[in-house]
């Protein structure tokens, strides 16, 4: 029972970390819809008319976009970089002493910043819905189902990145890993172009890979383009995922861990 | 830099990806479409190949400005000010940003490629002109990193916020101005000139007669923003005061 109170303390402190720097979060959300408006732009052009793209009009789309820009803004808060600075200069060696799980307290430090996110999140689509109007919003079963694979967006991600970072016990560095990281995702879970429109070959890689169920999976049931039983049917593809993802970064951890010197200085 | 030989690699592969995924964006865009804005593949990828060129021309020579922001935050800036030598070279000069490399290297190829197919009819004006639009687009392109960074020395936050957002309004450089509201044209156009980083060199590159202006306006527009991004700079390094926060 008292390591959940340690744990809330972790989540706590993330959030009033979030809280303290406002400004660098602020910043962060702008430096996020920017690539959003390039997107919006790119796609507001191409569909013009009643055209159709992927299966994909223009109301969707945008739909699409917003329900993107979500997923990407959920953990852009979370300190990726500090865990990963403190595996690289060997500070991780003190968290280990500590009596906590080190992956549930990264996890619960990664929750901490969700709230402003849904904020920035929030802020975002009204934002979007005065300057362009109304966006499609499901109903009923659909949102239900937008609602489950939301669910699984915030665990999927966290191990996504938790496993990057545990590759700084192989590198010196991070930000490599970082734009690697980001830029495969980008591609592949369908952030910058739905997965439909991409060639044979990327979509095969994508539908082995776990990046599709971070984005393109609750957009796609968002804006209507999948439902019934295939929505179910990706659904349970993204709860795979989340448990096979805790687990391979938990073992990926117990062999990183090996790797660990600590030098100083 | 060569010390860790894997993460030379590693960042340049970064660099190499980035630019791929750009080229696969374009690639699924106009699959769907002959024209974007009246722009076909091939002046596309040679807009966004030399918009690359540029932003990876920064990571490769100037990435220490990036920095800034913790060093004020720090006040690790001591060192710098006693050397005899300007110090904002000093800090831009401080890191190499190996993904440029990367940047580089594919946005090479992809001008080369759209260069060779593209219908433009080359003289010994043409290649001079080129060459003085793009030191320019470079110019500019690094003048307005040093201003966004320079705002850390009044906002003393230990991250490069602001800056980032500026570099992700640069980002939309990449693409046909036109395809933006107008407002939007108006700020990459006046306020913070991305417009002339790739769009208005490479326009007057494919259709001279048209935008025969572009070819003047674009090095007024870097030497003003030069000016007036060391001035910026310099102006911040007045204000520091050493403390850190």
């Amino acid at each position: 029972m008292s390591s959940y109170v340690a744990y809330f303390g972790l989540f706590r402190t993330s959030a009033r970390t979030v809280l303290a720097y406002r400004m660098s979060f602020w910043l962060g959300v702008l430096g996020g819809i920017l690539p959003m408006v390039s997107l919006f732009a790119i796609w507001g052009a191409l569909l013009s008319g009643e055209r159709s793209l992927g299966g994909l009009d223009w109301a969707q789309m945008r739909a699409y976009l917003l329900v993107t820009f979500g997923t990407g803004s959920l953990l852009a808060a979370y300190g990726d970089f500090r865990m990963a600075n403190r595996i690289l200069d060997g500070r991780v060696a003190l968290d280990l002493v500590k009596p906590v799980d080190y992956q549930r307290s990264r996890f619960a430090e990664a929750l901490g910043g969700v709230g402003m996110e849904l904020l920035s999140v929030g802020l975002v689509t009204c934002g979007v819905v005065i300057i362009t109007g109304p966006v499609l919003v499901p109903h009923g079963v659909q949102a239900l189902l937008f609602l489950a694979a939301m669910a699984s967006v915030i665990p999927l991600k966290f191990g996504i990145m938790y496993l990057t970072c545990t590759l700084c016990f192989y590198t010196q560095n991070y930000v490599g890993l970082f734009w690697a990281r980001e830029t495969i995702s980008a591609l592949l879970s369908g952030a910058l172009v739905p997965i439909a429109l991409l060639p044979g070959w990327l979509q095969a890689v994508s539908g082995v890979l776990p990046f599709a169920s971070v984005v393109s999976t609750p957009a796609l049931i968002y804006v209507g383009a999948v439902s019934g039983f295939h929505a179910v049917q990706l659904i349970l593809v993204q709860v795979l995922w989340t448990v096979a993802l805790w687990f391979a970064a938990r073992l990926a951890w117990r062999f990183a861990i090996r790797r660990l010197t600590v030098h100083g200085g | 830099m060569m010390e860790y030989e894997a993460d030379f690699w590693l960042l340049v592969l970064a660099g190499l990806l980035q630019q791929l995924v750009g080229l696969a964006f374009l690639g699924a865009v106009f699959a769907q479409v002959q024209a974007l804005h009246g722009w076909t593949f091939t002046e596309a990828v040679l807009l966004y190949g030399f918009a690359s060129f540029v932003f990876g021309m920064s990571p490769l020579f100037f990435d220490g400005l990036w920095r800034t922001a913790w060093l004020v935050n720090q006040g690790d800036l001591d060192y710098a000010l006693v050397r005899p030598y300007p110090v904002m070279l000093q800090v831009s000069g401080s890191y190499v940003g190996l993904q440029g490399a990367g940047d580089v290297v594919v946005a090479t190829c992809m001008i080369g490629w759209a260069l060779s197919r593209a219908d433009i009819s080359w003289s010994p004006l043409t290649v001079l002109v080129g060459a003085v639009l793009l030191v320019s687009a470079v110019t500019i392109r690094v003048s307005v990193l040093a201003a966004s960074c320079a705002i850390s020395f009044w906002l003393q936050a230990p991250h490069s916020g602001f800056a980032f957002a500026i570099n992700q309004l640069g980002t939309l450089g990449r693409y046909p101005l036109t395809i933006f509201g107008v407002a939007l044209r108006g700020v990459l156009t006046v306020v913070i000139p991305f417009a002339f980083t790739a769009y208005f060199p490479v326009s007057w590159l494919l259709d001279p007669g048209r935008y025969w202006w572009a070819a003047i306006v674009t090095p007024l527009v870097a030497a003003y923003s030069l000016i007036l991004g060391v001035r910026i700079y310099h102006r911040g390094v007045r204000r520091y005061e050493s403390a850190g926060h």
